[in-house]
C-alpha cells in the first residue's frame, strides 16, 4: 500500500511540472485529491485493514495528501504569477500615444460641493473671501485659543480623534478663526470650508467625517443683528426666498452671545411635520458673537475689534435641501446616488 | 435634566400647554428634547367594571368576563387572572392599546372564545407599589377606589403627569436642578420665582465636638461642609419621596440615601452619607490617594487609585473616592446609628480625570464635572438636614463642620449699557435691562451707563473679567428675545469678496471632471494599515509615513490616507458589485504625511475609469482635456509609476520637467486582492503643484499670414519605439520652415510577421504635421525639404524606415 502511495505522489509531482495553466492544475488536483481521486480511492480500501495497519496507512496517506496539496497551491501561485507576467508583457502599450476622448454622459458634483458653492457664492456677494486651514490641527488652535482650555467640560461636546496629546483631527472649522486672526489684519470677512472629524459612529444622521463652512467677520462695529442678517441672506440663497430663519439662545465656548439657527422646515414649510417633529423648524447650525477671550487670545483688544462667526454643517444642509435620508450615501460613492445631482 | 410637570407646579402656576411651555423654554436657550408621559408607552387602557364571569368552555384556567367600559355594549374579555370577581374595577387594554415594553393589544380568540382585549396587572402597566397601593398583587390590578368606567387608566391611577426632558448647555450647571430650572421656567411663564426657604434645624449639641474634617488639598477641595445625625431610624422613605425619585429615574433605597438623592435632584448638589461608626476617630481626611491605594466602592468593585486622585479617608483607610463614589466600608446599612452628611466642592477637572481613569462616571461625578459651587453646598446640606427632621429619620446635631478656602463672597460686577446695546444692536434702557435681569433673580442697579450687578452665587458662568459685558449681553439678549432683534446687513467699510486662486482652481478641476463624465466622491480619510500592503507600497516610500490615530473606531480605520487610489478602487468594487453601470469617478481630497510636527497636508486629484469601454487611453484623454482646460502645456507621459499599477501600462506625468502625478491600469494582482473583476485605470495628481503650472492668462498669438500645409508621414520602427520619441525627433529635425501639430494618427502591427512588408519586431506608425512660414507661402521645395529632413532625422535617430 505504501508503495502505491509513493507512486501516486511521484506521478502527481511529475505531472505537476508539466501543467501549464490553472485549468489543467484543477484537473490534476481533482484526479488525485478529489472525491473520485486516486488518493481517496486508496483511503476507501482501508476498511479491510487491521487497526494498526489502518493507522499507519492513514498517517502516510495524510502526509502525501498534505505534501501534494501544498505543492499544488505552490504551483498555482507560480502559474498565476507567470500568467500575470505574460499578460503584462502582452498588454504592453505605448503610454505616450495620444489619449482617446469618449463621448460620455455628464458627470455630477457631489451634493456637498454644490451646497458649499451656493453658501460660499452667497457670501462672496456680501464681501467674504475664502480661507482655509489644516485638517490635522493643533489642540491649541482647535480648543485652547477658542476659550476651551484643557479639561474644559465643553470639550466633551465634541468627541475628538487624537494623533497625540498636541495634535488632533479638527472637530470643527473654527481653528481657522484663530489662524485667520493671527495672519490677516482686520477688518475681514471670511468663508472657510473644510472637512471636520468627530468620534461619531456612522448612522443615518451621523458621519465621523463631515464638511463644515465657517463664517467669520471681524470688524470694529459688528453686532448680533448683523449676524442675523448675514445668516438670513445665505439661508435664503440656499433654500429659497420663502424660507425663514430664527436665532435662539445656546452656548458655545467660543461665542457669546451664542445661538442656534433654525430654518422653517424645508419639508412642510413650517406647518409642522414628522421631519421637524411638528415644530415647523429645523436646526441647521450654531453661531454667535465671538467670545472676547478668543479675540484676546489671538492678540486683539475685544473692546476695539468685534467679531461674529458660525459653523454650518454642509452635510446637514445638503440632506435637508435634497431630502437625503441617510448621510452615509454622500460618502459611499454609489453612482446611482451621485448621478442624481447633475 | 428631567423636570416633572407636577414638581414644576409646586413652584409656579402653570397655565399653558406643555407644548407652549416647551417653545417658550426653547427661545430662552433650554431645549425640551422630549415631553414624556408619566406612564410612558401606555395607551388605550381604561377603567372597566366586571359585570359577569362565566367559565371558559374549553379551558379550566380561563374565564370569560363581561365588562362595562362606559360604552353602550359590554366588552367580552377572556382572562386567566384568578384574583378578579364580579364588581371589581380593573384596567383593560382595548383594541390598539400599547403596554409597557411595547406590547400591542388586538382582539383575538383564546381557545376558541373571542376576547376584545386584556386585563392589565402592574407589570403590563409598568408600575409598582410606589406608584399605586397594592399594585403588585401578583394578578390583575384592582382599583382601590371607585372610578367612572371608561376613564383613562392614567387618570385613575393619578399617573397622568408629563415629564420635560430638557437639554442643558454646559454653561448652566445651576439648571441641573429642579430649583434652578424652575427659576428659569417661572421667568419663561412670566412669573416671579419664589426660592423655597429652607427651615433651619438647630439640633442638639454641636457636631464639631464629635467629628472633625481635615482637608489636606484645599485646591482640589475648596469647601467641605458636614453635619451629623444620630439615633438614626433607617427605613424606606415615604411614598411621596419615592414617587418623586422614581419620576426622575432614580431608585429609592432607604430614607437617608433617598434624602441625599432628592437633594441632588432639587439643588443639583451631590452629597454623601457616611456611617459615622465606620469612620475611625470620626475624622474625615480629604487627601490625595497613595499611588496604587485600593478602595472598595459601593458597587462592590475594588478600585486602584493613582496619586492625582482625591480620596476621602479617615486616619486609617479610604472611605470613598471624592466626588465619584462612596466606600463600601462606610455605607449606610439598616444598622447604621449615626451618619455624617458630606456636602463638598471638588474641582471639575480633577473629578473628570478621576472618573475617566476609573471608567466610571457616576451621577455624582457628572455633576461635579459640570461644576458645583460652594454656597449651594451649604444650602444642600441644610436642605438634607431639614428633610431628616421632617421625616423623623434621626436626631440632628447642632453646628456645622465647614472647611472652606473658597471665595463665597457675593460677586459684584459692572456692565456697560451702551456696550451691551452695541453688541446686540438694541436700544434698551438701563432700567429695561435691570428689569429683564430681575426676572431671573439677578439684581441690577443702573447708575448712568453702568449696571451694577449682584451676581447670584449659582451663576458661575457670569465672570468678573473682560467677558462681563458679553455675559450680561447674552442674558439680556436671551431674556429680551433674539427674535425681537431685527436682522441688519453689515455697515461700515465695504469689502471686495473674492474666491482665492486655490479655491478657483479646485472649482475648475471639478467642473471639468464633471464635463468629462466623472461623478464626484468624498471618500473617508481613514484607511486600514492593510491598504498600504494591498497597494504594494514599498518600504521607505513616503506613503508609508501615515498619520496614526490614537483612538480610531478600529484598526481598519486607524490611519489617515496618504493616497486616494485605495478609496477609488473600493468605490469601483462597490459600483461593480451593485451593477450601478457607472464607471467614471473622481475626488479632490487631502492626504497627510507624518513628516513634521503638524503633518504635511497635500491636496490630490484622484480619477478612476473602469469597465469594458475604458482603457489607459480613455483616462489619458480625460487628463489631456483637463490639462487643456487648466492651461497646462508641456505635459509628458513617461513610463513609470507606483507598484500597484500595471508594469507595462503606467506612466508618470511630467509638467515642465516636474513629476506631478501618475496614471496607469491597476495591476492585475492588486485587482485580484481587492476583488475587482474588471480593468480599472487610475490617475492621481498633486493639485497645488499642478496648478502652479497653469497659464492663467494666455497671450494672443497672431494668426498665420500664409497658409499652413498639412502633411503625413508613415514609418516603420522598432516595436519599442514610443510616439513621443518620434514627435521629439520630428520637432527637432533641421527643417527650414515651422513644423507644428505633430500627431500620431495610426499604428499598425501586422497580423503575421512580414505582412505588408513589416518585419518581425517592427510596427508602422503614421503621423500628421503641419508646415508654415511667417514670411511666405510655402513652395514645393520647402515641403520636400521638410519631409526629407524629417525622414533623415527619423532614420538617423530611430532607425526608422519610410513605409512604402
Amino acid at each position: 500500500m505504501n508503495q502505491e502511495l509513493l507512486m501516486i505522489q511521484e506521478e502527481a509531482l511529475r505531472e505537476l511540472e508539466t501543467v501549464s495553466n490553472e485549468d489543467e492544475l484543477n484537473k490534476l488536483s481533482a484526479a488525485v485529491l478529489g472525491r473520485g481521486g486516486k488518493l481517496t480511492a486508496i483511503l476507501r480500501t482501508m476498511g479491510k485493514l487491521s487497526p494498526d495497519e489502518r493507522a499507519a496507512l492513514g498517517q502516510a496517506a495524510n502526509a502525501v495528501k498534505q505534501e501534494l496539496s501544498d505543492r499544488i497551491e505552490q504551483r498555482r501561485a507560480e502559474l498565476i504569477e507567470s500568467a500575470d507576467r505574460q499578460r503584462i508583457e502582452r498588454e504592453a502599450i505605448d503610454v505616450t500615444a495620444p489619449g482617446v476622448r469618449r463621448a460620455v454622459p455628464m458627470g455630477a458634483l457631489n451634493p456637498l460641493t454644490q451646497v458649499y458653492r451656493e453658501i460660499r457664492d452667497a457670501l462672496i456677494g456680501l464681501g467674504f473671501t475664502t480661507f482655509s486651514g489644516p485638517e490635522v490641527e493643533y489642540d491649541e488652535y482647535n480648543f485652547t485659543l477658542l476659550n476651551l482650555p484643557p479639561n474644559h467640560p465643553a470639550r466633551d461636546m465634541q468627541d475628538t480623534f487624537y494623533v497625540n496629546d498636541k495634535v488632533l483631527l479638527r472637530t470643527h472649522t473654527s481653528p481657522c478663526e484663530a489662524r485667520a486672526l493671527q495672519t490677516i489684519k482686520p477688518p475681514f470677512r471670511l468663508v472657510i470650508p473644510g472637512r471636520c472629524f468627530r468620534v461619531d459612529e456612522p448612522d443615518a444622521s451621523h458621519s465621523p467625517i463631515f464638511m463644515q463652512i465657517e463664517g467669520l467677520v471681524v470688524d470694529r462695529n459688528v453686532t448680533l443683528a448683523d449676524l442675523k442678517g448675514t445668516i438670513d441672506s445665505f439661508v435664503k440663497a440656499v433654500f429659497g426666498e420663502n424660507v425663514q430663519s430664527r436665532l435662539r439662545p445656546s452656548y458655545f465656548p467660543f461665542t457669546e452671545p451664542s445661538a442656534e439657527v433654525d430654518i422653517s422646515c424645508a419639508i412642510c414649510g413650517g406647518k409642522g411635520c414628522s421631519s421637524c417633529k411638528g415644530t415647523g423648524w429645523m436646526e441647521i447650525m450654531g453661531c454667535g458673537v465671538t467670545n472676547p477671550h478668543e479675540i484676546e487670545n489671538c492678540g486683539y483688544d475685544p473692546r476695539e475689534w468685534k467679531a461674529f462667526a458660525w459653523g454650518v454643517g454642509v452635510d446637514r444642509v445638503a440632506c435637508l435641501k435634497y431630502g437625503i435620508s441617510d448621510i452615509r450615501l454622500i460618502y459611499e460613492g454609489d453612482g446611482r446616488f451621485l448621478s442624481q445631482f447633475k | 435634566m428631567k423636570l416633572p410637570l407636577k414638581w414644576l407646579k409646586e413652584y409656579v402656576d402653570f397655565d399653558v400647554t406643555p407644548e407652549e411651555f416647551a417653545e417658550r423654554m426653547l427661545l430662552r436657550g433650554f431645549e425640551v428634547a422630549e415631553i414624556i408621559p408619566e406612564m410612558e408607552g401606555i395607551s388605550n387602557v381604561y377603567v372597566c367594571e366586571i359585570t359577569a364571569i362565566e367559565p371558559h368552555p374549553n379551558a379550566d384556567k380561563l374565564r370569560v368576563c363581561a365588562v362595562d367600559i362606559g360604552a353602550e355594549e359590554p366588552l367580552q374579555i377572556v382572562t386567566n387572572a384568578a384574583n378578579v370577581k364580579v364588581g371589581d374595577q380593573v384596567p383593560v387594554a382595548t383594541d390598539g392599546a400599547t403596554l409597557h415594553g411595547g406590547l400591542k393589544i388586538a382582539p383575538t380568540k383564546m381557545r376558541g372564545v373571542y376576547s376584545a382585549g386584556m386585563f392589565c396587572g402592574n407589570e403590563e402597566l409598568g408600575i409598582t407599589n410606589i406608584d399605586y397601593d397594592n399594585a403588585e398583587n401578583g394578578g390583575v390590578l384592582v382599583f382601590n377606589e371607585p372610578h367612572p368606567n371608561g376613564q383613562r387608566v392614567q387618570e385613575a391611577l393619578d399617573l397622568d403627569d408629563c415629564i420635560f426632558d430638557i437639554e442643558l448647555t454646559p454653561n448652566r450647571p445651576d439648571c441641573q436642578s429642579i430649583v434652578g430650572i424652575c427659576r428659569e421656567a417661572a421667568a419663561a411663564l412670566g412669573q416671579r420665582f419664589n426660592e423655597p426657604v429652607i427651615r433651619r434645624v438647630e439640633g442638639y449639641g454641636d457636631c464639631t465636638d464629635v467629628a472633625q474634617v481635615t482637608v489636606k488639598n484645599p485646591t482640589l477641595c475648596p469647601r467641605y461642609c458636614a453635619r451629623v445625625v444620630t439615633d438614626l431610624n433607617i427605613e424606606p422613605s415615604p411614598k411621596w419621596m419615592q414617587r418623586k425619585l422614581k419620576a426622575v429615574g432614580l431608585r429609592p433605597i432607604n430614607n437617608i440615601v433617598d434624602i441625599t438623592n432628592l437633594v441632588l435632584v432639587e439643588y443639583g448638589h451631590p452629597m454623601h452619607a457616611f456611617d459615622l461608626a465606620c469612620v475611625a476617630d470620626s475624622h474625615i481626611v480629604v487627601r490625595n490617594a497613595e499611588e496604587g491605594e485600593r478602595v472598595f466602592t459601593l458597587d462592590g468593585k475594588e478600585r486602584a487609585m493613582t496619586a492625582d486622585m482625591l480620596l476621602i479617608a479617615d486616619p486609617t483607610k479610604g472611605v470613598g473616592i471624592a466626588g465619584v463614589m462612596g466606600g463600601l466600608n462606610s455605607e449606610i446599612t439598616p444598622d447604621t446609628r449615626a451618619t455624617l452628611f458630606e456636602s463638598a466642592v471638588f474641582r471639575p477637572e480633577n473629578i473628570r480625570s478621576t472618573a475617566r481613569k476609573l471608567r466610571h462616571v457616576t451621577d455624582s461625578a457628572a455633576r461635579f464635572i459640570k461644576g458645583v459651587e460652594p454656597v449651594n453646598a451649604e444650602k444642600a446640606l441644610l436642605r438634607a438636614i431639614e428633610l431628616v427632621d421632617d421625616l423623623h429619620a434621626g436626631r440632628v446635631m447642632g453646628g456645622m463642620i465647614d472647611v472652606c478656602s473658597a471665595d463665597i463672597d457675593e460677586k459684584l460686577v459692572r456692565a456697560s449699557v451702551k456696550h451691551i446695546n452695541s453688541i446686540l444692536n438694541t436700544e434698551l434702557s438701563a432700567e429695561t435691562m435691570a428689569e429683564l435681569l430681575g426676572s431671573i433673580n439677578i439684581e441690577a442697579v443702573p447708575t448712568g451707563d453702568v449696571l451694577n450687578i449682584r451676581v447670584p452665587h449659582y451663576r458661575t458662568d457670569i465672570e468678573d473679567s473682560i467677558e462681563t459685558d458679553w455675559d450680561i449681553a447674552e442674558e439680556i439678549g436671551r431674556l429680551y428675545g433674539y427674535t425681537n432683534i431685527g436682522p441688519t446687513l453689515m455697515r461700515g467699510d465695504t469689502f471686495r469678496g473674492r474666491i482665492s486662486p486655490a479655491f478657483r482652481d479646485e472649482d475648475l478641476i471639478k467642473d471639468t471632471m464633471v464635463a468629462l463624465g466623472c461623478l464626484e466622491l468624498y471618500n473617508y480619510n481613514f484607511i486600514s494599515p492593510a491598504e498600504i500592503e494591498l497597494l504594494r507600497i514599498p518600504e521607505g516610500d513616503e506613503r508609508r509615513k501615515t498619520v496614526k490615530l490614537l483612538n480610531p473606531f478600529g484598526e481598519d480605520q486607524s490611519l489617515m490616507r496618504t493616497e486616494l487610489a485605495g478609496g477609488l478602487i473600493r468605490v469601483a468594487c462597490l459600483n461593480l458589485n451593485r451593477k450601478t453601470g457607472f464607471g467614471r469617478f473622481f475626488e479632490v481630497g487631502n492626504v497627510h504625511f507624518d513628516n513634521a510636527d503638524l503633518p504635511e497636508e497635500r491636496k490630490h486629484l484622484g480619477v478612476i475609469h473602469f469597465g469594458s469601454e475604458e482603457s489607459f487611453f480613455t483616462l489619458k484623454g480625460t487628463l489631456e482635456a483637463l490639462f487643456e482646460k487648466l492651461g497646462i502645456d508641456n505635459v509628458r507621459f513617461e513610463r513609470g509609476g507606483s507598484e500597484y499599477l500595471h508594469p507595462t501600462q503606467k506612466a508618470v506625468i511630467r509638467v515642465n520637467g516636474e513629476v506631478l502625478g501618475e496614471i496607469g491600469a491597476v495591476h492585475p494582482s492588486v485587482r485580484r486582492d481587492y476583488g475587482l473583476n474588471t480593468e480599472a485605470f487610475i490617475a492621481e495628481l498633486d493639485v497645488e503643484r499642478l496648478c502652479a503650472h497653469r497659464i492663467r492668462v494666455r497671450k494672443y498669438a497672431p494668426l498665420p499670414k500664409y497658409p499652413t500645409v498639412p502633411r503625413d508621414i508613415a514609418i516603420i520602427v522598432d516595436e519599442a519605439t514610443e510616439a513621443q520619441q518620434v514627435i521629439d525627433v520630428i520637432l527637432a529635425a533641421k527643417v527650414k520652415v515651422t513644423v507644428e501639430n505633430v500627431r500620431l494618427f495610426d499604428v499598425y502591427r501586422p497580423a503575421r510577421p512580414g505582412d505588408k512588408g513589416i518585419p518581425e519586431g517592427k510596427k508602422s506608425m503614421a503621423f500628421s504635421y503641419t508646415l508654415r512660414s511667417d514670411e511666405r507661402t510655402l513652395t514645393d521645395e520647402d515641403i520636400t525639404q521638410a519631409f526629407n529632413a524629417i525622414l533623415k532625422a527619423l532614420r538617423f535617430r530611430l532607425g526608422a524606415e519610410l513605409r512604402a
